[in-house]
């Protein structure tokens, strides 16, 4: 109850304050919505949020296993030789530094409009965290137990198998967290440029002035980055179960 | 002596009158005449400095403005003008609302939305008597009406939400094959496909897709009845209210900017296309003349330039309800002044 208590406190003396400067007309409403108008608007128009957020939901999923694959690949493969690793991180780094909605209209070009260009805009933004963290992971197995399989003879994708690649899953599963906020920015981007999803719903809203239903758009985008960080959590605690398990017996007295 | 004297007393009067009538005449003839050369200060006061912000980079569609400040046309009405160069969706309406700008370039509807979200924004000056918002399409299509194009297969690229994408997708619903997808500015999608159609300023884009060879066919927006004034100088009530003598003189400066750059537009044009390279100057020359009659209107002569009228703003908010874009309608005399 404590924990959920605690995150929800400052939301609710924020809205209160924000609500008495609207309501007070210390702040005009065209300039920043009151608390209570955004929820009318959640409550009025929730057919067109409702679909709206499947739409950023479906895509950014889809962005997000793609990136898991393609990036969990790539990682196992740039780490069997210290050459291609040389010869293709550096790529992989470039990768980060594309900004998305520089490129994002080039996306439609090659994909047309719609959500192959979404899953794209989200499969971009995301990969660069997994590649990232997977490395990392799959460099981290302890020494004493490589040079145990070393002196077992165990083949390189034995090693790879058996030791790396489970001492690198908290660190795959670290990436998977950062990249699952990222895949819902990419969605929404992707979305503006795209259309559809709550992006499509933030870039009308804009137009006509609606600041309330850009406010619930975005609270509505952020709630669905909060829910991926929630389930790949959840997942891997349940995957992890039996390494959490060792770590807390490890900090036992 | 004394005659002496007064006959050299008498000759100095000649030399006098002499050098007076050909010698000092034609330097005192010039020196008038480069007095009246100097246009006379018509105000007196200090200048004060006005920030205009626009909706979109320097294009013809700005030309007027562009024109009072290189001209120092804003000079001689008291007011020294800074434009302030916008970009795609930035939120004029907003920001002059908001105190960010005094003045502000935004489209009637923009006004009218904004006024009814309770903002006190007030239209001061209408460029566009015509709206130029229209859609360009292929000419290969063979389309001879906005009907047509919605009639048939292929997109539209029309920025969601706005207004007149609002009108046309409610007046040619019945029927429509085509599908609306997001305007991303430019002409890349246009050129790449040829089932594509999307909107555009009839005064810009035509020519930047003939430039690039294609074959194209516009329809104005206006044609199908929804017609706001475009390009309108806006600015809050409490402005107007506080300080009515610098309002007027900007509404003047920028009257007279915008009847320099309707009939004299190549020099202004050179230093806007110096400011946006992007556009060639031979495209700013069309576009200027392309947007002329859409500027002028019918009422040219009869109104001062920029004039607006009680019964469009009534008429446009009247849409705007319909529309179900606003929920109530502002008193549409209050959303303008002639100054």
């Amino acid at each position: 109850m404590m924990t959920l208590a605690a995150p929800l406190a400052p939301l609710l003396f924020g809205s209160f304050i924000l609500e008495f400067l609207v309501r007070s007309k210390f702040v005009p409403s065209y300039i920043l919505p009151a608390p209570s108008e955004i929820a009318i608007s959640l409550y009025t128009d929730r057919f067109e949020y409702l679909m709206g957020f499947f739409a950023t939901a479906k895509a950014a999923l889809i962005g997000l296993v793609l990136s898991f694959v393609a990036g969990t690949s790539a990682a196992l493969l740039l780490s069997l030789s210290p050459w291609l690793r040389k010869a293709f991180l550096p790529y992989a780094t470039f990768f980060q530094t594309v900004p998305i909605i520089a490129i994002a209209p080039v996306l439609v070009i090659w994909f047309g409009f719609g959500p192959p260009t979404v899953i794209a805009s989200s499969f971009i933004v995301s990969l660069f965290p997994i590649i990232a963290n997977s490395m990392l992971g799959l460099q981290s197995a302890e020494p004493r137990l490589l040079d145990l399989f070393r002196i077992h003879r165990a083949s390189r994708l034995a090693t790879l198998w058996k030791l790396q690649l489970p001492a690198a899953l908290p660190a795959i599963f670290s990436g998977l967290r950062i990249a699952s906020g990222l895949a819902v920015i990419g969605a929404i981007v992707g979305e503006f440029i795209a259309g559809g999803g709550l992006g499509e719903v933030v870039d009308a809203a804009r137009t006509q002035q609606r600041l309330d239903k850009v406010f619930a758009a975005v609270f509505l985008s952020s709630f669905l980055g909060l829910f991926l960080v929630v389930l790949i959590d959840f997942i891997s605690r349940r995957m992890l179960r039996s390494w959490y398990a060792d770590e807390s017996a490890e900090q036992r007295p | 002596m004394i005659r002496y004297a007064r006959l050299l007393s008498l000759r100095f009067s000649f030399f006098i009158l002499f050098a007076g009538l050909f010698g000092l005449a034609p330097t005192i003839s010039l020196a008038s005449k480069s007095v009246s050369k100097v246009p006379a200060k018509p105000v007196s006061k200090p200048l004060e400095k006005v920030r205009l912000a626009l909706n979109w980079k320097p294009e013809p569609q700005f030309g007027g403005f562009y024109a009072a400040q290189i001209t120092q046309l804003d000079k001689k009405n008291g007011v020294e003008l800074e434009i302030v160069p916008g970009g795609a969706g930035t939120p004029v309406v907003q920001m002059v609302a908001a105190g960010q700008f005094d003045f502000g370039i935004a489209s009637g509807d923009e006004v009218v939305v904004s006024r009814a979200r309770g903002s006190d924004v007030v239209a001061l000056f209408a460029v566009f008597q015509t709206n130029p918002q229209g859609l360009l399409t292929h000419a290969e299509r063979s389309f001879e009406s906005l009907a047509d194009v919605f009639k048939s297969n292929g997109t539209i690229a029309m920025q969601k939400g706005l207004p007149y994408a609002v009108f046309l997708q409610r007046k040619y619903a019945s029927g429509m094959k085509a599908s609306i997808v997001p305007y991303l500015g430019g002409i890349s999608n246009f050129l790449a496909r040829k089932d594509h159609s999307q909107q555009c300023f009839v005064t810009s884009e035509p020519f930047l897709a003939n430039r690039q060879g294609a074959k194209i066919r516009t329809f104005l927006v206006a044609e199908s009845g929804f017609n706001p004034y475009t390009t309108v100088v806006i600015t809050r009530r409490s402005v107007l209210l506080e300080r009515p003598e610098l309002v007027k003189n900007v509404v003047m400066a920028v009257r007279a900017g915008w009847l320099h750059y309707l009939n004299r537009p190549t020099e202004i044009n050179q230093k806007m296309n110096e400011l946006n390279p992007s556009i060639a100057l031979e495209t700013f020359e069309q576009m200027s003349t392309a947007q002329k009659p859409l500027i002028e209107g019918k009422t040219i002569s009869k109104t001062p330039l920029g004039s607006m009228t009680s019964a469009r703003w009534s008429e446009l908010s009247v849409q705007l309800q319909e529309m179900k874009i606003i929920e109530n309608k502002p008193d549409s005399a209050t959303l303008f002044v002639e100054l």
